[in-house]
């Protein structure tokens, strides 16, 4: 199987503060990863790192085989291949939900107007955003505005879509409409990498998942392995306590 | 006074008054756009991010320091000192003759941008920080992310301030009366100068000054409802809603009134 993304030995410090020890793990093409875990043991700082929004201390990220870290290599034209889902949404509060979804292809991908629209046009019907286009970020719920920061990501038509806790600044009723669009990206084959609290959709979707503590992967595998016959301490730990919660 | 000194006054010089209204109006007028200018500019590249080593990081440094010399020493010393110190100094110093008026919407120009130098980037470091990762993580870079989607935000934000800052140069460009402008102060006092009706005269100005403030507080409102576009927005029918009944067309259009 090809695999996309690498991460070789990552580390990651905030000073003296050491948040990634030594990870090594990757991503193949078409398959859903979930990365679960406690807060701050890393996740989010690990997704952030593959796409150089936070600089790794050390180790190597390759993409198709090619370190991203290499000072000649194009961050930017990178990113294009990343879409990358924010737990605040983080959508353009001066552009509607067509231009949220258009600036990047025009502005970055230097597609011509028509074909912007045409593209965002087809990736908002699949969140079911399309009758919104002309509103304003100010104007929609939280589903709305993450469903549109999906189609807008998406609209870069990228080889990674990247989540950031997808769902966890949304209000309990709106959980459902987000995963549900998530749910149907995985099943049309879409490689995908999930920080995710909702440990329902990672075993139901993921193809893999990953157990993150205090910076270090503890645990990976299939999740009929990770939450029904997890080998680990912490991990069993871990879902005790998340899954009680539920 | 008497009711009748006022319409003297009013009636005999309001083409004067009229022209130093008219001179006021128009060096705030292209001060404070050309203060804005310079203002963004400054903004701007005061928030240009550091890179860690190389020449970009020196020449920056210097710049910066160039420009945190401009903004201090403009906001730092009073506006009727700066114009006598350009006006009559780059006379004397350098032997450069300028026009009066020239000279006012220079001195309220840099003025204006030592001001909104610092409005603006309050502006951009108020962004929430989100805006900007998500417009580097659709790869764009330091000033694509800038030009499409923080100082467009930054413009709208800062706007009532940019409005406040006009309004305050309306009534500050009667400093220039030192460098003989003929703006409305000035011309008040050459009034004043012919009739000693300095009460009356005075009056007259304050209302003319009045008058021009609140019509710029007014248009500016405006033009930032403007820019905030409608409340609400139109939603597009979908496929399954292609026929549409007479029922929902009166809603519709009625939420577009």
């Amino acid at each position: 199987m090809e695999n996309i993304i690498e991460v070789q030995h990552l580390s990651k410090s905030f000073g003296s503060n050491e948040i990634l020890k030594d990870i090594n793990f990757s991503v193949n093409k078409g398959e859903v990863v979930c990365i679960i875990g406690a807060s701050g043991s890393g996740k989010s700082t690990l997704l952030r790192c593959i796409n150089l929004l936070e600089k790794p201390t050390g180790g190597k990220v390759l993409y198709k085989g090619r370190n991203i870290l290499d000072d000649k290599h194009d961050v930017y034209a990178y990113r294009t291949k990343l879409g990358m889902v924010f737990q605040q949404f983080n959508l353009f509060n001066n552009h509607d939900v067509l231009g949220n979804c258009m600036i990047g292809q025009l502005k970055v991908l230097k597609r011509s107007k028509a074909e912007a629209e045409e593209t965002a046009m087809k990736y908002l019907k699949v969140v079911g955003m399309d009758q919104y286009i002309n509103a304003k970020p100010r104007q929609l719920s939280g589903g709305q505005k993450q469903r549109v920061a999906i189609a807008r990501a998406l609209s870069m038509e990228p080889d990674v879509m990247l989540f950031d806790e997808p769902t966890s600044a949304l209000d309990p009723e709106m959980v459902g409409e987000v995963l549900a669009v998530m749910k149907e990206l995985a099943e049309s084959g879409l490689t995908m990498l999930v920080v995710t609290h909702e440990m329902g959709f990672a075993s139901e979707v993921a193809d893999r998942v990953v157990f993150m503590d205090k910076g270090i992967i503890e645990e990976e595998g299939p999740p009929e392995k990770i939450f029904l016959n997890p080998e680990n301490e912490r991990t069993r730990e871990f879902l005790r306590r998340v899954l009680k919660q539920e | 006074m008497s009711w009748e000194a006022f319409a003297n006054v009013v009636i005999k010089y309001w083409p004067m008054f009229l022209r130093g209204a008219r001179n006021t109006l128009y060096i705030s007028i292209v001060s404070t756009i050309i203060g804005s200018l310079i203002g963004l500019l400054i903004g701007v590249v005061r928030t240009i991010p550091i890179p860690e080593r190389g020449f970009k990081k020196v020449l920056i440094k210097i710049v910066n320091a160039i420009l945190t010399v401009y903004v201090e020493v403009f906001r730092g010393t009073p506006m009727i000192v700066q114009a006598m110190v350009i006006f009559y100094g780059s006379l004397m110093a350098f032997g450069i003759d300028m026009e009066p008026m020239f000279a006012g919407i220079f001195i309220v120009s840099i003025n204006t941008g030592a001001y909104t130098a610092e409005i603006v980037r309050g502006g951009i470091i108020s962004i929430d920080k989100g805006q900007f990762e998500a417009a580097h993580a659709i790869g764009m870079n330091h000033r694509k992310t800038m030009l499409y989607v923080v100082i467009p935000q930054v413009i709208r934000n800062i706007l009532p301030a940019i409005g406040n800052e006009f309004v305050i140069n309306i009534k500050d460009t009667s400093v220039l009366n030192v460098i003989s402008v003929t703006e409305l102060f000035f011309q008040t006092k050459t009034v004043v100068g012919i009739n000693y009706k300095t009460f009356e005269a005075f009056t007259v100005a304050s209302i003319l000054y009045l008058i021009m403030t609140l019509t710029v507080t007014r248009i500016l409102r405006f033009i930032e409802k403007r820019m905030d576009g409608p409340d609400n927005y139109v939603v597009i029918p979908g496929n399954q809603m292609q026929v549409a009944r007479p029922e929902d067309l009166i809603k519709h259009n009625k939420g577009r009134q």
